[in-house]
């Protein structure tokens, strides 16, 4: 499943470096969160918004989003859900073991549009993933930004992320934050909103000429929460997108991830909504 | 440059392969034309492009991207020898240049260059096409150029490494054949050219309905033939296989006519129609490609007509697409606002 | 580098392509541009069908059941023990305790030895294969009726036809380069009626398209048949010149009114009518049918109609026209011409016939030759039930996954004294044997395939078997040669065909230095025969054609209260019947990766099934898991679901009910019951 041997000292673009599984917590009954560190002990050398081709042998590679902050020092963390094999395999996976990574890869947010900006933080299902590398980066650099509003929905309670960090946050001074499932089922232990994370737009306030809206989630969510900010008349190149394609390569060949003339896993996976809100394909 | 008569062609293929692994047109048993390893089959240069994408020589079908045995990790070798290939007509060779373009950009992609990097590619044209039709010379994107005027060949040296091969080749003159080679390097734009111009302006500006391509994906029989013939594109998937002590993971010709090509783990898939990988086949090399890259990446090598089994390829496409949607600049003009 | 000109592995098609190698490791397939089906194309299969060639699953090493695990052995131990079993087996119980399966997926020459191994060596002729489960009523139907169980006519036809009257056949996926040369027709201006009540590729581009009930094609064909009559267009000329019977059909679709055969068949009379007139009025029709006209408990029947359709309306014999049943194996003609059949030495010359059978003994060198016909391959499970059989010797099928009934096959097969598999795979058959052998796979030798149209093609060796796996027919010898026979030494399969062609009049002139580039097609009598591309074409091959008229028979199993769903079986386009070659070719198994049952939108609503869900489909015979696909490719009532997958198997449900003359199974009707699991 893993190679016990350092690949990185290689010509080649399409082999992985080694890392070593620090720690794997369980986050949904089909997510897991697990901290890697390279083997070589270099950081990962991300920014909030790139993603990695996480490679096991003989399961083949596929792309996952850094979930953690580059500002945290030492190890970097990625949110997988199980979906196919490769995923079911990596969920097989113990603290120790070593699995392969390529990147980080892709244009991650621009932190210079978001500087002194409020920050509409808006996320579905495991697009927390991604953003949690955000509005962690956030935390740890309050000074860059204006007023941040975290929105995430999910499913349902038990299939929430991250729900450690949603309780910091909501705690948090630093943070306005909103949650909402679409629905719960008899057991739950839950007394927040349900309905969808659209719902959630509405109520705000902000002011649309000092405001950044970043959203991240399933491919349903992003025509209805951009029709609700645009009602609150923020534009196209105030609203910023990250889009979920089926990465083969990360580096602009395998051709898996085009949106028109766009390759997701180079021209993206962030775009500003009006590099990309006329192309056919694109949400 | 200089010009050979065949029995002198043949002198210099057995010297070429002396030091390159030269590869060339040949005749296989049935009739079907490919560019093979020289000595495999008997040389065929007249005839035209080949059937096969001629850019598999350094893109192969399958190829590795690396094996793991016992732990250690091999990568793929690089060729003991580097490459001559003769056989890419001008047209070929403009989707070499540009698919060489795509490998580098960025990230260079080093399989593909492991290949690509040493390798002398060579030109034909002249009176060498179909039934003795002429090729236009190429005049370029290439190492050198051999041109036939239906005796003797005309070779042109292009790059540095041309020069150096041609300069050690004796000459055989004939007037004849570069007084040809000046005609034909006038020749004029042919129909297919306009035709794919046409269809690639009407696709920029969104003139195609959906029902088109709903249309044309009616008659797809998704056998991916265009995808796999077309020198141009690049697509790949990725597979590994695991046995026991050994993984190798391997990349493979992959097709955006294929409903896996973009299906997510999800289930979500932007491809998920046949309509909608119908457009992408047509748009991404008439609209995408001119938008990323700067030209039309169709450069009418005519492969993915050839092979397709219910006459959709590109020029039939855009043939149908520029009747239907803008036979006139003017009724385009009138309709289009 | 190097380019090996070869037959695909997978349909009947017969394409041949360039197996394109590279220091003894295929990369890739490029078309032959000349060849007469191919001409420059392939179907997705076709140009990936270099892929699953050297995956690690190959099998390398024969394997003999130690301790209840399978264990490699040397050759020399396992085919000593195949002999010794098989011959323990027989002395115990007979003969005929033990049953040869042969393979539509092996050669020529490979399935004729294998008949001859069961007939000469084991004395038995309980030898048949795959055919048995796809088209043994087509070669009953045919025989019957003209004389010959195959094609009549060839692929080009289909570009010099006025009208095709598709029933029961999903060309494009099933017979891509067929499929496409239909679509071709239609732009071109042949008409196109499609009988079939999925919505295939085809039935989108018809200018016809009846969406009968499952199990009613003969109401149907009768009923056209009836208003060809009452309309006056048939052939009176042909009836007359060319067939016998005619009187009894008449007669037979007299009262099939359009009235009558619309409700028997869910259709409009109008549509019903108009199907006839299209089909009648045309001056060459062709008629192509595949495993929905065969696969059913009256499967001889619905061919009957069809070849007396063919008749009615004087197409036979003819370019453009003819009875054209397609045959779905790669070699699944040449696995019935080559006598791999309980009732048949090659040639279709009969073992009931005391002068056939003494030509064989004495050309095999053995005293006699058993003239009790053996067991279609179909009863074999029900025999060892029975106590009848009790070791089988399988090459290259997969009954787990292919036999209907799959707790029942599972049952008997696990329950065998003796089972041997001889497969590249070690498939979910194999894994039940004592014994298992590794064979080389298309790639790795030479030998004949005879595509769907009669065409003996020359296949090529590109690579070499991986490990200690061997050529079917080496194995097949060594084994013959271990068992003390002395006639089964061979140099190459080209000799063998030599035996074949002195032995087999329809072959008679096949050699293998007359098979460049694209082969011949049978029946080639003579060294100097040029090959038949038509059959009948002034006589039938039985004299003359024969109207054989059918009754109209329900199913056996129709829908109730408990099981309120028709359930039809059959194949996509991606994968290849029990999915050992397409699941492990990465971009095949990418496209269709898991188990789906195909169901309407109306259905699907009312038992609140999306999408993807995942449901459990029960039938009287098993239950399985799978995922819901909600098209309108299906009619309300009816699921499809193909039988591909290990995970999810449709055969685990299918009703082992057997037509009586032909012994082929009733897959494409059973009744089943839906659930949608939380």
């Amino acid at each position: 499943m893993h190679s016990s041997k350092q690949l990185y000292n290689s010509s080649s673009l399409y082999l992985p470096f080694d890392c070593e599984i620090i720690s794997i917590k369980n986050l949904t009954p089909a997510e897991k969160l697990f901290r890697l560190r390279r083997l070589d002990g270099a950081a990962l050398g991300h920014l909030s918004g790139q993603f990695v081709q996480v490679s096991l042998l003989g399961w083949g590679e596929a792309p996952i989003s850094v979930a953690s902050s580059p500002t945290r020092d030492g190890y970097f963390e990625l949110g997988v859900r199980r979906a196919g094999s490769l995923t079911g395999a990596m969920h097989q996976l113990q603290a120790g073991d070593i699995i392969g990574i390529r990147g980080p890869f892709g244009r991650p947010f621009d932190l210079a549009q978001l500087h002194r900006q409020d920050l509409l933080l808006i996320s579905g299902g495991c697009g927390l993933a991604p953003m949690r590398s955000l509005i962690q980066y956030c935390e740890d650099r309050p000074e860059e930004f204006g007023q941040i509003s975290v929105l995430y929905g999910a499913k349902n309670p038990e299939h929430a992320l991250f729900k450690d960090d949603l309780a910091v946050w909501e705690a948090s001074a630093s943070f306005a934050c909103s949650l909402t499932v679409d629905n719960i089922s008899s057991g739950d232990c839950y007394s927040g909103n349900i309905g969808l994370i659209t719902a959630l737009i509405p109520p705000l306030s902000f002011d649309p000429a000092a405001t950044i809206a970043v959203i991240v989630g399933p491919p349903v969510m992003y025509r209805a929460v951009i029709a609700e900010l645009k009602k609150k008349e923020l534009t196209s190149d105030r609203i910023v997108v990250s889009l979920e394609r089926q990465m083969r390569c990360g580096v602009g060949k395998c051709g898996h991830c085009t949106i028109e003339h766009l390759y997701c896993c180079q021209d993206g996976p962030v775009f500003r909504l009006d590099e990309v809100e006329h192309l056919r394909g694109a949400l | 440059m200089k010009i050979l008569t065949l029995d002198q062609l043949d002198q210099f293929f057995t010297r070429i392969s002396e030091t390159w692994e030269l590869r060339l047109p040949v005749l296989l048993p049935d009739g079907t034309r490919a560019i093979a390893p020289f000595t495999s089959a008997p040389p065929a240069l007249l005839g035209g492009a080949v059937p096969g994408k001629p850019t598999a020589a350094f893109f192969p079908q399958q190829a590795s991207v690396f094996t793991v045995y016992d732990g250690a990790l091999q990568e793929p070798q690089t060729p003991d020898r580097p490459l001559f290939i003769i056989g890419f007509t001008p047209r070929d060779l403009a989707c070499l240049r540009f698919i060489d373009r795509f490998f580098a950009d960025g990230w260079r992609d080093d399989i593909y260059f492991r290949q690509r990097q040493h390798a002398v590619v060579a030109g034909l044209s002249g009176l060498c096409g179909p039934n003795g039709a002429m090729i236009p010379p190429a005049g370029g994107d290439c190492d050198l150029e051999f041109f036939f005027d239906g005796s003797n060949w005309l070779v042109v040296p292009y790059s540095e490494a041309g020069q150096a091969i041609v300069a050690s080749l004796p000459d055989s003159s004939s007037p004849k054949t570069l007084e040809l080679f000046r005609q034909a390097s006038a020749q004029p734009e042919d129909e297919n050219e306009i035709l794919i111009k046409r269809a690639s302006e009407l696709l920029q500006a969104d003139r195609v309905p959906d029902s088109f391509w709903a249309e044309i994906g009616e008659r797809c029989i998704a056998c991916t033939g265009c995808n796999l013939a077309c020198p141009t594109c690049t697509c790949f998937g990725v597979q590994d296989w695991r046995s026991a002590r050994q993984t190798e993971r391997s990349r493979m010709w992959d097709s955006c006519q294929l409903d896996g090509f973009m299906r997510e783990a999800s289930g979500h898939n932007p491809l998920g129609s046949e309509a909608l990988r119908t457009r992408r086949r047509i748009h991404h090399k008439l609209a995408a490609d001119p938008e990323k890259w700067g030209e039309i990446s169709c450069f009418l090598c005519g492969r993915c007509d050839a092979v397709c089994p219910t006459g959709i390829g590109m020029v039939a496409v855009a043939r149908e697409l520029v009747t239907r949607f803008g036979l006139t600049e003017s009724k385009y003009l009138v309709t289009g606002g | 580098m190097k380019r090996t000109l070869t037959v695909c592995p997978y349909c009947g098609c017969g394409c041949m392509f360039y197996l394109v190698s590279n220091q003894g490791r295929l990369i890739g397939v490029e078309p032959s541009t000349t060849h007469p089906v191919s001409r420059g194309g392939l179907c997705v299969k076709g140009w990936n069908a270099y892929a699953f060639v050297h995956h690690p699953d190959r099998l390398t090493a024969p394997l003999i059941r130690r301790d209840g695990s399978l264990q490699p052995v040397s050759w020399d131990e396992a085919l000593d023990l195949v002999v010794a079993r098989l011959r323990a087996v027989q002395e115990k119980h007979g003969n005929d305790a033990v049953m040869f399966a042969s393979s539509a997926k092996a050669t020529n020459e490979e399935n004729y030895l294998l008949m001859k191994l069961a007939r000469a060596v084991f004395g038995t002729n309980n030898i048949d294969h795959c055919a048995r489960l796809c088209h043994s009523s087509t070669v009953t139907g045919l025989a019957e009726t003209f004389g010959s169980g195959a094609m009549t006519n060839s692929i080009s036809c289909f570009d010099q036809t006025d009208v095709i009257l598709v029933i029961g056949s999903n060309t494009t996926e099933q017979h891509p380069l067929i499929g496409s040369r239909i679509l071709n027709a239609v732009r071109k201006g042949t008409h196109l009626i499609v009988a079939d009540n999925r919505r295939i590729r085809l039935a989108r581009q018809a200018e016809l398209h009846l969406r009968h009930k499952n199990g009613s094609d003969v109401a149907l064909l009768n009923g056209i048949m009836q208003i060809i009559i009452a309309e006056g267009l048939a052939d009176p000329e042909f009836i007359k010149a060319r067939t016998e019977n005619y009187e009894a059909l008449a007669e037979a679709v007299a009262d099939w009114t359009p009235e009558r055969t619309a409700a028997a068949t869910g259709l409009g009379v109008e549509e019903i009518i108009a199907a006839a007139r299209l089909f009648a009025g045309a001056e060459r029709g062709m008629i192509v049918y595949s495993m929905g006209i065969t696969q059913h408990s009256h499967g001889v029947d619905n061919v009957r109609c069809i070849a007396a359709l063919a008749m009615l309306t004087g197409n036979v014999g003819r370019p453009g026209t003819g009875v054209n049943p397609l045959r779905g194996q790669n070699n699944v003609q040449g696995g019935c011409d080559m006598g791999a059949l309980p009732d048949l030495f090659s040639g279709y010359q009969k073992v009931a016939d005391p002068l056939v059978r003494e030509k064989f003994a004495a050309a095999w060198g053995v005293t006699a030759l058993s003239d009790k016909p053996g067991l279609p391959l179909t009863r074999a499970m029900d025999a060892a039930s029975a106590g009848h059989l009790y070791g089988m010797f399988i090459m290259g099928e997969n009954p787990m996954l292919s036999d209907p009934d799959q707790g029942h096959a599972r049952r008997v097969l696990e329950n065998l004294e003796l089972l041997v598999v001889q497969d590249i795979f070690l498939t979910e058959t194999a894994a039940l044997a004592d014994i298992v052998l590794p064979a080389a796979c298309y790639a790795e030798k030479e030998g004949t395939f005879t595509n769907t149209e009669r065409r003996i093609q020359p296949l090529r060796k590109a690579v070499e078997p991986p490990g200690a796996a061997r050529a079917d027919w080496e194995i097949i010898c060594d084994i013959a040669a271990r068992a003390g026979y002395q006639g089964m030494r061979y140099s190459s399969p080209a000799v063998i065909m030599n035996e074949i062609a002195s032995l087999t009049p329809i072959y008679g002139g096949i050699t293998y230095d007359r098979l460049d580039p694209h082969g011949l097609q049978w029946p080639c009598p003579d060294r100097e025969h040029p090959g038949t591309p038509i059959l009948h074409l002034e006589r039938f091959t039985r004299g003359l054609g024969h109207f054989s008229p059918a009754l109209h028979q329900l199913p056996a199993e129709l829908p109730d209260d408990r099981y309120p769903f028709v359930l039809t079986t059959g194949r996509t386009y991606f994968h290849w019947h029990t999915g050992s070659m397409t699941r492990r070719s990465h971009l095949l198994d990418r496209e269709e990766p898991r188990s789906f049952i195909e169901l309407h939108p109306d259905d699907a609503a009312r038992l609140g099934v999306r999408n993807r869900d995942e449901l459990l489909i029960s039938s009287r015979r098993g239950q399985v898991l799978t995922t819901a696909r909600v098209t309108d490719m299906v009619i309300p009532g009816v699921l499809f679901m193909p039988f591909h997958f290990v995970e999810g198997a449709a055969n685990a449900l299918t009703n082992n009910v057997l037509d009586p003359e032909s012994s082929i199974p009733e897959f494409k009707v059973c009744a089943v019951h839906v659930e949608k699991l939380p």
